[in-house]
């Protein structure tokens, strides 16, 4: 039995001693490491690049009123008109006292004040012309659906309402305020004086709508204007009043912001992209200088493709792709500071004939955009926007059927505003997309 | 004897609990099937692992399969060891030191017939412990980095049938099977640009392999060894998962898809040892042996592969035999081992050398005995991507005598 007690104490006594533990800090071989696991950086994948037209764009309910027009080298003429329906809360002059007293109001002026929303591209040191015009056509869409698009055109009289010549100071200034035509502002003050404008229907059909048509003479901008705060006020007071008191506005506003939209249009004649086929088509890079095109407002995108993406497959038995970035370098000299870089790339995943399925999203189900690295640098080398599109190259490599997808890249804003981005290709001399895939063997 | 089958089966149970949780962790176990252990029995961790010529008369000597045909008749032997090591690891750039335990072997054996013995061992053959903490490798063809971070665990065992006959009074052979089996797990964390990859991975082994062993009594004084280990392929297989983790969600690429890997090829070696007695107190033994590591075609996902070469030496030294004090009793030994090793790390092999000294301690009037052993040793080299193992041994074997066992049946 001493025996068996011996060899107790003598086991418990081993299990009793302590084991360090390894802080991993020690490694030998590192080239036997990466060997059952191989890491590779590929970056050789053939990217194809074209640019696309998409028909339409709905531009109502954006929150912007856009007014401008420039003349662009790359993309043409582009302008942008702005459409929109007024209303007020109450149609009716202000009552104080007894009802015989509202005979003695007496119209005073009429003015448009537009505040600035901040947007602003282009040359905002030219001066910008631009004129009001009434509609002769309520603000009503023609389509099944209740928006208005980039393509839409209401019909207005050729008489102007107003006009104005500025300065656009979108960052410094608040607002702009344009006199609009005194018999407009008279017209109207009597309408609403004699009860013959009460209510919203009443109002709209005698004022249909307004547009705001710039000079395509000298603007060399377009600017935005806040739809909410932007207002048409209307000044009456007290006859033969001089009391400051005695003084009344009268505002009319777009109230309802499915009721405005801009009318962006674009003339391509003599450029690149003169060619630019039917929505369900692209035009390929490599006629175009090795660049895609990108312009919001205008339906402009820029699509990139993958065609060997599914012989990564081949690669190795098992392998996956962890991660991969796609760089894409905005052609030099094709921004500046009136044209500026966007901060980020919208990512839509589309089909062969461009049919958007939804924004890039990651493994988190989260939207992916492209960043820009930086705005610019010496030999602007390093500025690209750098789009993580990993979980869509793998679920690309691994895709069963034949389908592929494609990946279009349009500015934040695509309805609302009118920049524009050049970036090159893989072929292109100084601004080469790049494509790095990180690939693991397993 | 209920007590005595309690008590053993609780023994075995804790014995191989300690099995599996193997845990020499030595930056090499990445290679191959883990580091190999050395697990020798009785006192020969004190003498540098040398023996192919030494019988199995008062312990059960692991290294030749024939020895076992010099057992005394009547005597069950029984064997059980552990070792409890120090490392000092050293790199160019740092140096660690370690404490760690391991279990060493169990083992029993017995005489069949006057003129044969048998022998059931169990022991780990290879551990596959270690750990790597981000380190920072190059994507190749590229100015760019990954990270690794790493974690082995497992190993795997073996298990002996031996048995070995005596043909007259000088010859001896024997033969050994061997059955491997085990385990290694691999977790292997990648973190390539913004998105991890995590691979876990578990490899079943499971093999046979035979040895054949002989020794001769030149005379009383002078015995001569050889071993013959046949070359074997130990089948493996693995079970793996491999996820992602990007944008802080975790989605699988693969779960638990087995699939056939490269197996492992464990080499012909070839022993060969002597034994010589002076002045019938003074034994000295050596061995040379050598494992055709090179000619396996081992797969490269084990490492690169070289012939080994190992050399033993060593020396047991006790008073006078049948002395009256304890202390006369009291057997010391020393020896020397040196090993090229067979594995090769950016072209330079990782070699072992080390020194023993030890005592063996009877225990009571039969071959049971208490055997300590301290060696001190060095394992590869400081180089670019080599580390150093400086290491102190504490091997504690415990070697029992098992004649009771026949005067509790004639009780």
């Amino acid at each position: 039995m001493r025996k068996f007690i011996l060899i107790l104490l003598f086991v418990l006594s081993l299990f009793s001693c302590g084991t360090d533990t390894d802080t991993g800090e020690f490694t030998v071989g590192s080239d036997y490491l990466a060997l059952s696991n191989k890491v590779v950086l590929i970056d050789t994948v053939t990217v194809d690049m074209s640019t696309i037209n998409f028909d339409s764009l709905a531009t109502s309910n954006r929150s912007r009123i856009l007014i401008g027009n420039y003349d662009d080298p790359i993309f043409g003429k582009v302008k942008s008109d702005s459409y929109f329906q007024l209303s007020t809360s109450t149609y009716a002059l202000t009552s104080v006292g007894s009802d015989t007293e509202s005979v003695n109001y007496v119209f005073d002026s009429i003015s448009m004040i537009l505040k600035y929303d901040r947007y602003y591209y282009g040359d905002t040191t030219r001066v910008q012309t631009f004129n009001i015009h009434r509609l002769t056509q309520r603000v009503k869409p023609n389509t099944e659906d209740d928006n208005f698009y980039n393509n839409s055109t209401l019909s207005y009289s050729p008489e102007s309402l107003g006009t104005i010549s500025y300065r656009p100071r979108p960052l410094q200034k608040d607002s702009i305020n344009i006199q609009m035509s005194k018999e407009f502002g008279e017209a109207l003050f009597l309408k609403i004086k004699k009860r013959e404008i009460t209510d919203y229907d009443s109002f709209t059909e005698y004022l249909k709508g307004l547009v705001l048509v710039p000079d395509t003479g000298n603007s060399s901008s377009a600017i935005g204007f806040s739809v909410s705060t932007s207002k048409v006020r209307l000044y009456y007071s007290k006859y033969q009043a001089d009391d400051e008191a005695d003084s009344y506005i009268l505002d009319f506003q777009i109230l309802d912001a499915t009721k405005q939209f801009n009318s962006i249009s674009s003339d391509k004649t003599g450029t690149i992209l003169q060619n630019l086929p039917i929505s369900t088509s692209k035009l390929s890079s490599t006629l175009t200088n090795n660049q895609g095109y990108i312009q919001s407002g205008t339906g402009v995108a820029c699509r990139v493709d993958f065609p060997n993406i599914k012989q990564f497959k081949n690669i190795s038995t098992n392998g996956a792709i962890v991660d991969a970035e796609l760089i894409l370098k905005p052609v030099n000299n094709s921004y500046s500071e009136k044209y500026p870089l966007a901060d980020s790339l919208t990512v839509y995943v589309g089909d062969n004939l461009n049919r958007i399925s939804g924004s890039l999203v990651n493994s988190a189900g989260t939207a992916v955009y492209g960043k820009l690295s930086q705005k610019s640098d010496e030999f602007n080398e390093n500025v690209g926007y750098s789009v993580s599109i990993g979980a869509f190259l793998q679920k690309e490599m691994l895709k069963e059927s034949d389908s592929r997808s494609s990946l279009i890249l349009t500015l934040p804003g695509i309805a609302q505003s009118v920049n524009r981005l050049v970036l090159g290709d893989q072929k292109h001399l100084n601004n080469k997309i790049q494509l790095k895939i990180y690939y693991i063997s397993y | 004897m209920k007590n005595k089958i309690v008590l053993w089966s609780c023994f075995l149970l804790m014995s191989l609990t300690s099995f599996s949780q193997s845990i020499s962790s030595s930056p090499y176990s990445l290679y191959g099937v883990g580091s190999l252990y050395d697990s020798d029995f009785g006192y020969l961790p004190s003498i540098g692992s040398s023996g192919i010529a030494l019988p199995s008369d008062t312990f059960i000597n692991n290294l030749n399969p024939a020895s076992l045909g010099f057992m005394y008749q009547n005597h069950f032997l029984f064997d059980i060891g552990g070792k409890a090591i120090s490392t000092t690891y050293q790199s160019s750039s740092r140096t660690e030191k370690r404490n760690n335990f391991q279990f060493s072997h169990l083992a029993f054996a017995f005489p069949v017939t006057k003129n044969s013995g048998f022998s059931l061992s169990l022991r780990p053959y290879s551990s596959s412990v270690f750990k790597i903490s981000n380190l920072k490798l190059p994507i190749a063809d590229s100015q760019e980095y990954y990270y690794v971070s790493a974690e082995g665990s497992g190993g795997l065992n073996n298990l002996d049938f031996s048995y070995g006959y005596r043909l007259g009074k000088k010859l001896t052979l024997g033969a050994t099977a061997t059955v491997l089996f085990g385990n290694t797990v691999d977790d292997r964390a990648f973190l390539v640009s913004n998105a991890i990859t995590t691979i876990s991975k578990t490899t079943d082994y499971s093999g046979v392999r035979a040895t054949l062993g002989a020794q001769f009594k030149v005379d009383s004084t002078f015995t001569v060894g050889t071993t013959f280990k046949v070359p074997a392929k130990i089948n493996a297989s693995k079970v793996q998962s491999v996820t992602s983790i990007a944008d802080e969600v975790q989605s699988s690429i693969e779960t638990d898809v087995a699939s056939d890997v490269d197996d492992y090829y464990m080499p012909l070696e070839i022993g060969f040892g002597a034994s010589k007695r002076f002045k019938n107190n003074l034994n000295v033994t050596l061995d040379y042996e050598k494992s055709f590591w090179g000619s396996t075609n081992q797969s490269e996902l084990y490492g690169e592969f070289v012939n080994q070469d190992r050399f033993a030496l060593g020396f047991t030294y006790s008073s006078k035999k049948n002395a009256r004090k304890y202390w006369d009793r009291i057997g010391y030994a020393a020896g020397v081992n040196y090993d090229t090793g067979y594995l090769e790390v950016d072209s330079h092999r990782v070699n072992n050398a080390s020194f023993s000294v030890g005592l063996n301690l009877p225990i009571e009037n039969t071959f049971s005995s208490l055997n300590i052993s301290y060696s001190y040793g060095q394992k590869g080299r400081i180089a670019n991507d080599l580390i150093k193992e400086n290491y102190h041994k504490i091997s504690l074997n415990l070697s029992l005598d098992g004649i009771w066992f026949v005067k509790r049946k004639i009780e």
